[in-house]
């Protein structure tokens, strides 16, 4: 609970009309992706990196928690309240500030929505690649937090790469500049820039992004092919790959997955064992290269059914096919234990057999779709929570698979990060030197602990039920 | 109507993954959770599961939404959340009762039995008495106040002699009795019977140089929309019965309306709102819903409406805005822009014609700034395309680009589709 000397105080630094402590406001900024709601104290919506300060100054001398929030669409619970406190929400900082033609560089506020930046500079002949698939409503600083990524990370890579510098509120309120704002060089002191980067809310509050910008490929081909069996798709990527051929995008969707987006976006693919979802860019001769390329080597690996969108409509019928996966698995059942491993590109078909083993031995559904170009699979268990036996074979099917992937040499999460749903897992992957090391940064930033807490790092109390 | 238990399932559908936030009109200008769908579907579900301490807020979070539609359309797990907002609403009506005013509007005028309420006919006589004009490249339009409207806007000036009131119309009344053609029964609506009777002139033309006979029955009234999205379940019932008995008096091909709103009304919510009232009513219902048709889908879909070619100049350009309730609800997007190529005008697309006007579900009058705040976004596209009129298909729709492009400095005409042909 907050004092009235921090609620007054609350409100004197952000403006009466920024803070809340209505129970409507609690309510709608108690959840995130992982609808596991627990209610702040209070939120509040400062307006720029002083404000942000002097709350933070506050949490230290008070001792209260403050949990950083863009648009609440995270995976892992990252912006959740889980020890109370006052959720931070960067709805208000949504400025971009200013688009640089010349040096291809972006300085924007942390709650601009990544998808507004997209659109506001292609209209400038520019590209801002990070694409995941929330990027329509998530925020550029979520995007930063998590170090989000997406189908373009096999050509373009993720966010992390299109992070120049930032501006920070530290845990005890000091506003530091990290990187550049406007060069892509730049090697003064720690490279700070790549420690916040996916530090999910722990180690400091974005307040401002300097991003980097490329030219916008003159042109893109989507295609989707259809497969009778998982296995030959996950082939059609190796080969695709091996012919030198970059896609900028390359998703692969298994039957699971297809069957249940049929039912929403009825577009005729029942029957159909396994899709790949693929995008070219580049110059206009030679994506048309590329399109005859990939179709060649699909065939090669009997590709039942192979389609180029004829325009623009088309193109976006076919990502929504992609995008409306996740949300719509509920329909399969009602509680999802969602999972984003990466392999080896060259383990793949390792993995997605492998997955599909654990699923018959652990009379499971699973669900797998994702990012195949560079082995990052979304691994979907779908169980029924209220049912013990399936809540509890659910539990064993994600352990198997974070067995599965450690041992392909891979990593347990790709983009969504850790959170609090992951955190019982990480000592899966990592050493209790590497924990170790990563705390002492934690407590050197912080020392209070007042940042996010309950995150990334399993506690007693964090262990508990997931999502 | 639904009971407690469905709102709860169906509000328990939803993932809060967020994905509906990039289409909700009111969120856009809002930008904070408890104005986009999911904190709507949040709010109503703590609400329905009986969580203490919601109070106007609450109230007003609600009464925000547009009732578009444009979330549900977008949401991969099928969340109603438009009608869980009904469902709100009307919970928050049946415990605290409607508010005098509106209460006042949508029981003695929208419901009177015959369709030619007192206070309108006065108002439409007196109006140029306390009207401040304003001269607007649309033309006819005027600032005034009704009590149920609330001041400060653009109207469209009332129409002198109501539509449904001119000796041509009402000789339309009753069918004549020719069977070589389609016959129609005319759904007309309040905003073409009160304040844009052009639509209803055009509707009647079009529809006999299509070679169909026209009927407006004389009984209809007031679809029930307006009173439904402010809660008044009752009126929008009794409304609907009298309308479907209006149209039970003859038979007809098709019945028409254009009025976007009107038509998801009674192709969608009458199936609803009589759902379980007497023996026989479902199949009743059925009779009279499966036979609406919008303007646009019967003109281009079913009579292969051929246009008056040659006539309109090319050089000036039209755009189209899709209405919520056309696109969203009774999924037609295709129809008015095919009719539009047949009026001799250069077709331009405007960005995001499907984005709503921000008058719907009340919002025009229970929040007019925030209406017009979401209006901004269409005027800037009418601006951005360069369009010399803009073509739609819903009088409400009209009412509201008017008002914004006129507000935001935008010289184009707004007309309903039917009016070009
Ligand atoms: C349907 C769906 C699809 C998704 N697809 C992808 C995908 O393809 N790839 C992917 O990587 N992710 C994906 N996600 C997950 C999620 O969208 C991303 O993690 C995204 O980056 C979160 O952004 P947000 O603005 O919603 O952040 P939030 O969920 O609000 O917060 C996420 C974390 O960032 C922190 N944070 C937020 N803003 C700041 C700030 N300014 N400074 C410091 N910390 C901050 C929070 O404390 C929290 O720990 C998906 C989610 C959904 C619902
Ligand atoms: S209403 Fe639908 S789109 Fe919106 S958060 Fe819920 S599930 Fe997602
Ligand atoms: S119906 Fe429209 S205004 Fe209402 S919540 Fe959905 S998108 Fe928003």
């Amino acid at each position: 609970m907050l004092s009235d000397t921090v609620k007054s105080e609350l409100e004197r630094i952000a403006g009466t009309a920024n803070v809340s402590f209505a129970r409507e406001d609690l309510i709608c900024y108690s959840y995130d992706a992982t609808n596991n709601p627990v209610a702040p104290d209070a939120v509040v919506f400062p307006g720029g990196a002083e404000e942000v300060s002097l709350i933070l100054k506050m949490a230290n001398s008070e001792r209260f928690p403050v949990v950083p929030r863009g648009a609440g669409t995270g995976f892992t619970g990252g912006s959740l309240p889980v020890e109370g406190g006052v959720v931070l929400s960067t709805e208000r900082m949504r400025s971009i500030r200013g688009i640089d033609t010349e040096n291809l560089t972006a300085d924007v506020e942390p709650g601009v929505v990544t998808g507004e930046l997209q659109s506001e500079v292609e209209g400038l002949g520019l590209f801002y690649p990070p694409d995941p698939t929330s990027l329509k409503f998530s925020t550029i600083g979520g995007n930063i937090a998590e170090c989000a990524g997406g189908p373009r990370a096999l050509k373009y890579g993720v966010t992390r790469d299109y992070v120049l510098g930032l501006e920070v509120v530290l845990p005890t309120g000091d506003i530091i500049m990290t990187g550049t704002k406007k060069t892509v060089k730049g090697v003064v002191g720690y490279d700070l820039t790549r420690l916040v980067v996916g530090s999910e809310g722990t180690l400091g509050v974005v307040t401002r992004a300097f991003l980097r910008l490329l030219p916008l490929p003159e042109a893109t081909r989507t295609m989707l092919v259809k497969f009778s069996s998982l296995e030959d798709a996950a082939r059609a990527v190796s080969a695709i790959i091996s012919a030198r051929i970059i896609p900028s995008t390359l998703e692969i969707m298994d039957s699971v997955s297809i069957r249940c987006v049929d039912e929403f976006a009825k577009i005729g693919l029942s029957g159909v064992e396994a899709v790949l979802l693929i995008e070219v860019d580049g110059r206009e001769d030679g994506v048309e290269r590329d399109v005859a390329d990939v179709e060649r080597i699909c065939k090669e690996n009997r590709s039942v059914e192979f389609r180029v969108a004829a325009d623009r409509f088309e193109v976006k019928d076919l990502w929504k096919v992609r995008r409306s996966i996740s949300p719509a698995l509920k329909r399969i059942k009602p509680t999802k234990l969602n999972e984003d491993v990466v392999v080896p590109r060259s383990r793949l078909v390792e993995l997605i057999s492998g997955i599909q083993d654990i699923a018959r031995k652990r009379e499971v559904v699973i669900a797998s779709f994702g990012h195949a170009g560079d082995g990052n699979i979304h691994v979907n268990v779908m169980v029924d929570g209220n049912d013990p036996r399936e809540a509890r074979a659910g539990g064993d099917a994600v352990r198997d698979i974070f067995d599965l992937t450690v041992a392909l040499g891979g990593t347990i999460s790709g983009e969504h990060g850790v959170g609090i749903t992951k955190a019982p897992y990480i000592s899966m992957e990592l050493t209790d030197q590497d924990i170790e090391a990563m705390k002492r940064i934690k407590r050197a930033l912080d020392p209070s602990g007042v940042l996010n807490p309950g995150k990334i790092f399993p506690s007693p109390d964090t262990g508990a039920p997931r999502g | 109507m639904k009971s407690l238990e469905e709102h709860i399932k169906e509000a328990l559908k939803c993932v809060r993954c967020g994905a509906c936030k990039s289409v909700c009109p009111s969120f856009d200008v809002r930008r904070r959770e408890p104005s986009s769908p999911r904190g709507r579907v949040a709010l109503i579900e703590a609400s329905l599961k009986g969580e203490e301490g919601l109070g106007g807020m609450y109230v007003g979070h609600i009464k925000e939404c547009t009732l578009c539609g444009s979330c549900l359309n977008n949401c991969p797990n099928g969340v109603d959340v438009p009608g869980l907002v009904m469902a709100a609403r009307a919970e928050h009506v049946r415990r605290e009762g409607l508010s005098p005013v509106a209460s006042f509007a949508l029981r003695n005028m929208l419901s009177s039995d015959r369709f030619m309420p007192w206070a309108l006919k006065l108002a439409s006589k007196l109006q140029g008495l306390f009207l401040k004009s304003s001269s607007v490249e649309n033309g006819l339009v005027s600032r005034f106040s009704l009590p149920f409207i609330g001041g400060g806007r653009l109207l469209p000036e009332l129409a002198g002699v109501f539509f449904m009131d001119r000796r041509h119309v009402r000789a339309l009344s009753e069918a004549k009795g020719d069977s070589s053609k389609p016959r129609i029964g005319f759904f007309v609506g309040c905003g073409v019977n009160y304040l844009l009777p052009d639509i209803g002139e055009s509707t009647v033309r079009v529809l006999k140089e299509a070679g169909a006979e026209v009927v407006v029955p004389s009984g209809q009234v007031c679809c029930g929309m307006p009173a439904l999205s402010t809660g008044d379940v009752k009126t929008a019932r009794s409304l609907a019965l009298k309308n479907l008995e209006a149209f039970e008096q003859g038979e007809y091909d098709y019945i028409v309306t254009s009025c976007a709103t009107c038509g998801h009304g009674l192709k969608n919510i009458f199936r609803e709102l009589l759902s379980g009232e007497e023996d026989g009513m479902s199949a009743r219902v059925e009779r009279f819903s499966s036979r609406v048709k919008d303007i646009t889908e019967l003109l281009e879909g079913i009579l292969s409406y051929k246009g008056r070619a040659g006539e309109g100049s090319g050089d000036r350009v039209v755009t189209y805005h899709d209405p919520c309730h056309l696109r969203k609800y009774q999924g037609i997007s295709e129809e008015p822009r095919l009719l539009l190529e047949k009026t001799g005008l250069r077709f331009k697309g405007m960005k995001n014609p499907c984005k709503c006007c921000g008058l719907g579900g009340g919002l025009a009058f229970s929040n007019y700034e925030l209406s017009m705040e979401i209006a901004r976004k269409k005027a800037e596209g009418v601006r951005g395309c360069g369009a010399d009129v803009v073509a739609t298909a819903c009088p409400g729709c009209i009412i509201q680009l008017k008002d914004a492009l006129h507000r935001y400095g935008v010289r184009a005409k707004v007309v309903h589709v039917v009016e070009l042909l």
